[in-house]
């Protein structure tokens, strides 16, 4: 049974809608990451799940409870969540220890008792050797220890993340991402995770919510997401991908100024317009030809990079387009040469919106 | 999905939310505070002597020459004395910011000293000095030489000796801004320009004199703001050598038989004139890419004055001698000679204005009572007051938070001889009946202090993320615990300081206060003034140094606040 739901809920300031009728329901000990550009709501969605911002419609309920709605909300204190917040938010005037205690000691725990679970938590988060030093004097990864030590101690019910490794340099960031999905699987919270970068998304979250402009876009596994984009837009943000603009031509194909593409996947609009995804590295470039299958169009090189892993290729089509490919290594075409496109029909996904 | 069908209660917030009565009492208190006295002065402007409306004060405002004059000399004034701050400040700000000069640490300090010098002290220690007949200055001259009694080389009471005395006091406005433009101007636009050619000499002129030149425009609109708003000085100065600046000739309308309407006549204008040069410097400092443009392009570029070194040295000394040093020289040694021309010896050496001040002069423990109540009552009330404000707005808990934000900052545009005729016409009748009490000059004072505390308490908060407390609210704490637990003692210091702030403020206002005294509530500056009058100059340097000494005090307990403050305040970004 859902333990989080978000049913209509929506948010706006005078004429502006930040969260627009989002509806969610997050299972018992689930990991939900909400994914999407600056601006686009999610912040504000995990602030209004938090209790920092009051709905101007919908509700949040949790294990059945109404904690928010226009009229009554309960303040962040008594919903029995935690936070982990962008700035981290280490209080500068206490101690590791004092920072990590201070839940417990506003739930009345005897200073016997906070101090056992202080410096169990520490352990488990390696910082017991810090525990007296002040926030000032951490590195960032030992400030973003502290900030998650500081929230699951007191065992929260749900887990709010606000990306909580955005000040992180890249290497701590992809070690964090493992750190937090494996704390995650120990004590296995509800947790919302607020990110921008997919790549965190893909490896922490159970399943992910791409939001844009105030709504959800679509809701899925990884796999789902990025295998089969509902939108353009989801498309477009997990994973490179070329967006073909055409007119719907029979049962399952679609035509793209005079190529005529069959897409194996996917739902067409209803009217004639339809776009057509298919990403970088499933196009295949031929230099000869195609004797035969569809799909194929002529074309040439505009532009190669050469980046170690692969040549990242521009190409013009005879229709006037241009789509970007990749293709191993040792394929290499020189600017200028006329090559095939290959759109395998089980990569083109039509997309209605 | 899911509905859920058990649906229990939900929980009612039952704490009482106060911020929207404290919001609305604030808005009150500072409304008040404000626009009352700013209201009385626009009506008692265009009452006529009979008591009906008419525009006659302001007729006569045009037409007396006695009440114009005035006008055209403070104007005169103080651009005058804009352009000579202006003059001195930016070399010794770019000496001091940006060049290998010996003893940078110690202009930095010597500034803030004449920064914490009540300007009137200033005003009579330049007196002591430069005064034709008995000034210092001039016997040391006359002893030289050997000239006869009625020679002089420096005159204090002329326009020019004014515009001095006004300058020594204004220019660090206009030091403190260039410094800091300078401290901030990165280092990389300089480099740009040293890469493509430009020496040393062209960098400083086209390049960093121009980006500091807003500020610098600022701190001269600073200066004229002060030197025109100004009473102390003028009066010490101006009213011996026989003519009027309007904060003077606005005094002197309230002197038997008092003018109430003209006098508020003419303060409007003086109000107008302040508001568009606020209006004018956050235009200029508003224009940020420009004057602040931000940067973290490592240290200052230091210039190194080879050869001139020892001219920038004596450009220096001879700036702060002029500025603190001989003024501070001068009230000493007129505290324990019996006169002011008598060189100090060890047979000249007396204790007798001291003991003059402290024990027999009747007045002075009323007025350092009064002092130190009203400096204790105003910091106290002003703090919590700015508090209260910074905290509404920095966190917009309440609609329409911001408009306390402007309430007040907005008597930084009254000036203080404007604010104590406003004060005193709205309270020395019914239902108000206040004039003669302290009650008076701590509404004054209040007003006058609020947008320098307000400024200091709001980029206090500013400081201080918004998360650090919801991270204690999601934790179990009420919005009070988090106030207490967390806010409370990161904004400790910030607190301790504005204080301090407010309270040297207080304690050298001279403006309003000259209004709104009587013989029950003489402040000390009140009681150096009227010495000053009686030319009793060792009692005045006795008490200006008291009031230096506790100024000082407070400077350097708020400076070494972190003890204070509790520990490691360094603000996690």
């Amino acid at each position: 049974m859902a333990f989080v739901e978000l049913s209509q809920l929506s948010k706006s300031y005078g004429k502006l809608t930040v969260v627009d009728r989002v509806s969610l329901s997050i299972e018992k000990g689930a990991l939900v990451c909400l994914l999407g550009p600056s601006g686009c709501g999610k912040t504000t969605t995990l602030r209004l799940v938090a209790g920092f911002v009051d709905p101007t419609g919908g509700e949040i309920r949790v294990g059945g409870r109404v904690l928010s709605a226009p009229d009554v909300t309960t303040p962040p204190e008594r919903r029995n969540m935690s936070m982990i917040f962008q700035s981290y938010a280490l209080w500068p005037h206490m101690t590791v220890f004092e920072n990590v205690a201070y839940g417990l000691s506003i739930r009345g725990l005897s200073k016997a008792d906070i101090k056992t679970r202080v410096d169990n938590i520490l352990s488990v988060a390696k910082l017991s050797p810090l525990a007296e030093r002040y926030p000032s004097e951490l590195s960032g990864g030992q400030q973003q220890r502290v900030s998650l030590a500081r929230a699951l101690v007191v065992e929260p019910e749900t887990l709010l993340l606000d990306e909580p490794l955005s000040n992180l340099d890249a290497n701590l960031r992809e070690e964090m991402r493992f750190e937090i999905r494996r704390l995650h699987d120990q004590y296995r919270y509800t947790t919302i995770y607020v990110t921008h970068d997919q790549a965190e998304a893909m490896t922490t979250a159970d399943v992910i919510v791409v939001m844009n402009q105030g709504r959800i876009e679509q809701a899925g596994s990884a796999e789902d997401i990025y295998k089969r984009p509902r939108s353009e837009f989801v498309a477009r943000f997990i994973g490179g991908t070329n967006i073909l603009k055409g007119r719907r031509s029979g049962d399952q194909a679609v035509d793209w100024g005079g190529i005529k593409l069959t897409c194996g996947d996917g739902e067409f609009a209803a009217a004639d317009e339809t776009a057509v995804s298919i990403r970088h590295h499933d196009i295949r470039i031929a230099t000869n030809a195609p004797v035969d299958g569809l799909n194929w169009a002529p074309g040439a090189v505009s532009r190669q990079v050469f980046l170690g892993s692969h040549r990242d290729y521009l190409i013009d089509l005879s229709n006037g387009e241009t789509v970007r490919a990749v293709a191993p290594p040792d394929v290499a075409i020189p600017k200028g040469q006329p090559v095939w496109l290959q759109f395998p029909p089980e990569h083109c996904r039509a997309l209605a919106q | 999905m899911t509905v859920a069908i058990e649906r229990t209660l939900p929980v009612r917030r039952f704490a009482f939310d106060w911020s929207k009565p404290v919001f609305i009492s604030l808005v009150l208190v500072l409304g008040g505070l404000v626009l009352l006295p700013l209201f009385w002065l626009a009506y008692y402007s265009v009452l006529a002597k009979d008591g009906s409306l008419s525009l006659e004060n302001f007729r006569a405002l045009v037409t007396d020459p006695t009440l114009r004059k005035p006008y055209a000399i403070a104007m005169g004034m103080a651009l005058a004395t804009g352009a000579l701050s202006c003059l001195i400040a930016t070399p010794l700000a770019w000496l001091t910011a940006r060049t290998d000069l010996p003893g940078r640490g110690v202009v930095r300090a010597f500034v803030t000293a004449s920064f914490v010098t009540p300007p009137f002290l200033g005003a009579i220690a330049w007196e002591i000095l430069a005064a034709p007949n008995s000034g210092i200055l001039n016997e040391i001259y006359r002893w030289a030489f050997g000239l006869e009694q009625y020679e002089y080389l420096f005159d204090i009471y002329t326009f020019e000796g004014l515009v001095f005395a006004l300058s020594c006091y204004t220019f660090p406005y206009v030091f403190t801004l260039v410094a800091n433009a300078l401290d901030r101007v990165p280092t990389d636009l300089e480099e740009a320009s040293a890469m493509l050619g430009g020496g040393v000499w062209t960098t400083l002129r086209k390049v960093t004199l121009p980006l500091v030149l807003p500020a610098m425009l600022a701190g001269g609109l600073v200066a004229i703001l002060q030197a025109l708003t100004m009473f102390g000085t003028p009066a010490i100065l101006a009213l011996p050598a026989g003519f009027h600046v309007i904060t003077t000739k606005i005094w002197s309308l309230f002197q038997y038989p008092p003018k109430p309407g003209l006098a508020a006549a003419s303060a409007l204008p003086l109000l107008l004139i302040t508001v568009f040069l606020i209006w004018a410097q956050a235009k200029i400092i508003g224009r940020r890419g420009y004057t602040t443009v931000g940067g973290k392009s490592g240290a200052a570029r230091i210039t190194p004055l080879g050869r001139y070194r020892w001219a920038a040295v004596a450009f220096v000394t001879v700036v702060l001698s002029i500025t603190v040093i001989m003024p501070y020289l001068a009230l000493l040694k007129t505290a324990v000679t019996r006169t002011v021309s008598e060189p100090l010896t060890w047979s000249s050496f007396t204790l007798h204005h001291v003991n003059f001040v402290l024990f027999e002069f009747s007045a002075t423990r009323l007025a350092l009572q009064n002092t130190l109540v009203l400096g204790v009552m105003t910091a106290t009330a002003g703090t919590a007051i700015a508090l209260l404000v910074s905290y509404l707005v920095a966190r917009r808990s309440v609609a329409g938070a911001s408009l306390l934000g402007y309430l007040a900052t907005a008597p930084v545009a009254i000036p203080g001889i404007v604010l104590g005729v406003g004060l005193f016409l709205s309270y020395s009748s019914p239902p108000f009946m206040l004039y003669g009490t302290i009650w008076i000059l701590f509404i004054a004072f209040l007003t006058i202090e609020m947008p320098a505390g307000y400024q200091q308490l709001s980029s206090a908060f500013k400081s201080i993320h918004p998360e650090l407390e919801e991270a204690s609210r999601i934790l179990g704490a009420t919005r009070m615990m988090a106030l207490r637990q967390i806010t409370a003692p990161l904004l400790r210091t910030s607190v301790v300081a504005t204080w301090c702030f407010v309270f040297i403020g207080t304690i050298r206002e001279l403006s309003a206060t000259i209004l709104l005294t009587t013989a029950e509530t003489k402040l000390v500056s009140v009681i150096i003034y009227d010495l000053n009058e009686s030319g009793d100059l060792g009692a005045i340097s006795v008490l200006g140094l008291l009031l230096l000494g506790v100024s000082f005090a407070i400077v350097l307990l708020a400076n070494r606040l972190p003890v204070l403050g509790g520990r490691r305040i360094t603000a996690l970004r």
